[in-house]
């Protein structure tokens, strides 16, 4: 009997390990975002599949947010400095978020049309700026964000 | 001149912390125990320096003496003095020092406690907390010193960055570092154990006050950091399985897991290298922790490796101690053959295996989903990130198996109960649990989870006090006591037991605030007009007006807005708050903390020249959660109140 019961304990720890590593497993496979900047994302436009969900980073570009007047739709523009990504969205955007300010977008991913965000995470930089800084520190800012966002 | 007598002690500390490593070796090795006093006084002193060099960090901060950096970054003249005080771990220098300081003291504190009790391990204790602590103070002085001075100090502080200046915030970090620095005890103890061959219980018995505080902190600090990230973050939740967050969860899986399975080796001296792996491991990962937040290796691996010093030594320092702890556990393994073996699957020491399965599982999947993306980083060029539904896809299930072990642990017994009896316990809290989820399918709760959730909690419930009844009608018959004075007197007489069984309870409520919160989450995007109303759920909404508010040092925008409720009428005030010195508006959500759901609102931007932006969430049971951590804080004091049990083995 007791040979028997330890069999039947190992066997059920077995099952639960097994059952437990493959949701973590699948769970993990089914999760995982990538992250590209508008550069990369049109070098791979080919490849990336349609409705996959991914993250671009970059910079808001200077004069490229438009307020739908009455709504919370907004329109963007993602830029890395090389290349630009147009970006929609609707809903409130988080504090940190403004032109010229370091940004994520998050959504599925769609060839040739704008991406439409789910979800907007705003970044700023780990030297964050204050108010009366100089020209130079806020170039040196947005160099360091830039380098962290890739 | 306070910053250069801190700096200094900090120096004579890092000299004193090599000699509290040396003078105990010398003394085991020459048997010459004057040498063991000599690491005593040694740790004492640091104790005291590392004390004078907090209080000197912090006098700077409150002189506003901006010639040193660390200060000149963190603070600014118009700081509360509040926050100026604790602006001293508001960076990664900072923490770094008070990380060192709290080990010293705790060093301190082991030291004179366990002399006379632990005489042969002392010489080793003090040999690697010692080790630990140069290592820090290497850190400190070296790669990342607070102590810096500024050649040409600004006339103001760059500030503390406004969302560190919340309440929840000050005390996240210090309740989080006790956790961090408490579970460095009980690994000395380990470790010690290993090195001098006496690997009997003795360590595990010491250092369960140790372990349980420390625990007992790191949940505090965890939940503290959790309260921050709901009332100053502003985005309706208060987990987003972020890497600094997961950082301070991991040690905690481990250490919960640690916690039960010591219990297994006490009864039935089962499991001596799975505990001595568990400690090593939730030690590990604390400085794991600790690093990963204060490295600035989460931002980007790549802003880290352009600044690669200290990297590159934290991760020297965390290879030396795990190649060290792990390797010695290895050479020792022989001795720590166990003849004990486990019989029973419907036995205690078996339902604390699948608990231990479950939590270390719970571990893994944390550190694959936030060490994964790092190594994608490093190795490769692309960058990936691993969200919520990753995590919550796993934990849910974990959540549940591990309440449903939580119910069937106080029914079970040591080495195995027979079928009857264990069948005769279940009934009742089987009954409850079964009752609960037909209740919740009536009320329309059709979430699985939801469901599943609820028919659990009321099995935990009722098993745990049948477990209670049990004892008080047992107590009653063999004293003839009053019910009142048997429920007490049996609560006392086993601290440990029902302080564990009180940590339950808080649990559960913590679990019925993660599940209602996560799964019936409401949330609504508005756009509102002055005097408009809105109806959400329970609640009518009217948006009054919007006025200017101005704090000590900050100037917001506050929308007023009038809530009618069951049974409440208020005002609430969501803020959009600019702080002097920085440019960026940070969110005052407005948040009514019920029984039964959380109503919270945060003010947007401006949409049109008198309609605002509006989200406003639901959050189902939030406020349990809180309560629920409390109930917990308050179980583990219970249970620390028992002193060393005496032995009742069952081998």
């Amino acid at each position: 009997m007791p040979t028997n019961r330890r069999s039947f304990l190992i066997l059920t720890l077995v099952v639960v390990c097994g059952a437990l590593g493959t949701l973590v497993w699948t769970s993990f496979t089914g999760s995982l975002v990538y992250f590209r900047t508008p550069t990369e994302i049109q070098e791979q436009a080919a490849t990336t599949k349609s409705g996959q969900k991914i993250r671009i980073g970059g910079m808001v570009q200077e004069g490229s947010l438009v307020k739908e007047p009455g709504t919370l739709k907004i329109r963007f523009i993602v830029t890395d400095g090389k290349s630009q990504l147009p970006v929609r969205y609707d809903g409130m955007t988080p504090d940190l978020f403004r032109e010229g300010q370091g940004v994520i977008v998050e959504g599925p991913w769609q060839p040739n049309q704008d991406f439409v965000a789910t979800s907007i995470l705003a970044k700023h930089s780990e030297d964050y700026i204050p108010v009366e800084m100089t020209q130079e520190g806020i170039a040196r800012s947005k160099e360091s964000m830039l380098r962290t966002l890739k | 001149m306070w910053i250069e007598i801190a700096h200094f002690s900090t120096i004579i500390a890092l000299l004193l912390a090599l000699l509290q490593v040396a003078a105990p070796l010398v003394g085991v090795g020459l048997q010459r125990p004057v040498w063991i006093r000599v690491g005593r006084q040694a740790a004492f002193v640091i104790a005291a320096l590392l004390t004078l060099a907090t209080v000197g960090l912090t006098l700077s901060f409150l002189h506003h003496d901006f010639s040193v950096k660390y200060v000149a970054e963190h603070a600014s003249r118009s700081l509360p003095i509040f926050y100026l005080v604790t602006a001293l771990w508001g960076g990664h220098e900072g923490s770094l020092l008070f990380w060192a300081w709290l080990l010293a003291l705790f060093t301190a504190i082991a030291v004179w406690w366990h002399w006379s009790t632990h005489g042969r391990t002392i010489p080793w204790i003090l040999a690697i907390l010692g080790v630990v602590n140069s290592g820090f103070l290497v850190l400190v002085l070296f790669l990342s010193s607070p102590f810096e001075r500024l050649l040409q100090p600004p006339f103001d502080g760059r500030d503390l960055n406004p969302l560190l200046q919340d309440p929840g915030m000050v005390f996240h970090p210090p309740f989080l570092y006790m956790g961090y620095v408490g579970f460095a005890i009980p690994f000395a103890f380990a470790m010690a154990a290993l090195i001098n061959g006496r690997i009997s219980d003795e360590w595990i018995l010491a250092t369960r006050r140790w372990t349980l505080f420390s625990w007992a902190m790191l949940s505090t600090g965890i939940i503290f950091g959790a309260y921050w990230a709901y009332y100053e973050l502003g985005w309706g939740g208060y987990w987003a399985w972020d890497p600094v967050e997961n950082a301070s969860f991991m040690p905690w899986l481990i250490g919960t897991a640690f916690l039960h399975s010591v219990m297994v080796q006490e009864r039935r001296r089962m499991f001596k290298i799975w505990n001595l792996f568990l400690i090593i491991t939730t030690f590990a990962l604390s400085l794991l922790g600790t690093f990963l937040v204060r490295s600035g290796v989460l931002s980007s691996v790549h802003a880290f490796a352009s600044d690669p010093g200290r990297g590159v030594y934290i991760l020297m320092f965390m290879a030396v101690v795990l190649i060290f702890s792990f390797g010695l556990l290895v050479f020792r393994s022989d001795r720590l053959r166990t003849e004990v073996r486990l019989e029973s699957p419907f036995s205690m020491e078996a339902a604390f295996l699948f608990n231990n399965l479950f939590l270390v599982i719970a571990g893994v999947t944390v550190l694959l989903g936030t060490l994964y993306p790092l190594a994608v980083e490093t190795l490769g060029n692309s960058k990936v990130t691993v969200g919520a539904p990753y995590y919550n896809k796993v934990f849910i299930p974990i959540m549940l198996g591990t309440l449903l072990l939580m119910g069937v642990g106080p029914l079970l017994a040591w080495r195995g109960a027979d079928g009857a009896r264990l069948f005769e316990r279940l009934k009742k809290p089987l009954a409850a649990g079964l009752a609960g989820l037909v209740a919740c399918i009536f009320l329309g709760v059709n979430h699985p989870y939801g469901v599943a959730t609820v028919g659990l909690l009321l099995f935990v419930i009722f098993s745990h006090l049948t477990d209670v009844w049990g004892g008080v009608a047992r107590r009653r018959t063999n004293t003839g006591e009053s019910l009142p004075a048997a429920v007490f007197g049996l609560l006392i007489r086993n601290k440990r037991r029902y302080g564990g069984f009180m940590v339950h309870f808080g649990v559960l409520m913590m679990a019925a605030g993660f599940v209602g919160s996560g799964l019936f989450q409401e949330e609504k995007n508005l756009i509102l007009a002055q005097g408009d109303s809105v109806v959400i759920g329970r609640w009518r909404l009217t948006f009054e007006k919007l006025i200017e508010v101005k704090g000590s040092n900050w100037n917001a925008q506050e929308g007023i807005i009038q809530v009618d409720g069951p049974g409440v009428k208020m005002t609430m005030h969501p803020q959009k708050r600019v702080y002097e010195n920085h440019a960026m508006p940070t969110t005052e959500a407005a948040i009514f903390s019920g029984l039964r759901e959380d109503l919270y609102i945060v003010l947007g931007d401006a949409v049109t020249e008198n309609t605002w932006a509006f989200r406003i969430y639901r959050n189902p049971l939030v406020s349990w959660i809180w309560s629920g951590s409390m109930v917990m804080a308050m179980g583990v004091f219970f249970a620390l109140m028992q002193g060393r049990r005496l032995g009742k083995k069952t081998v």
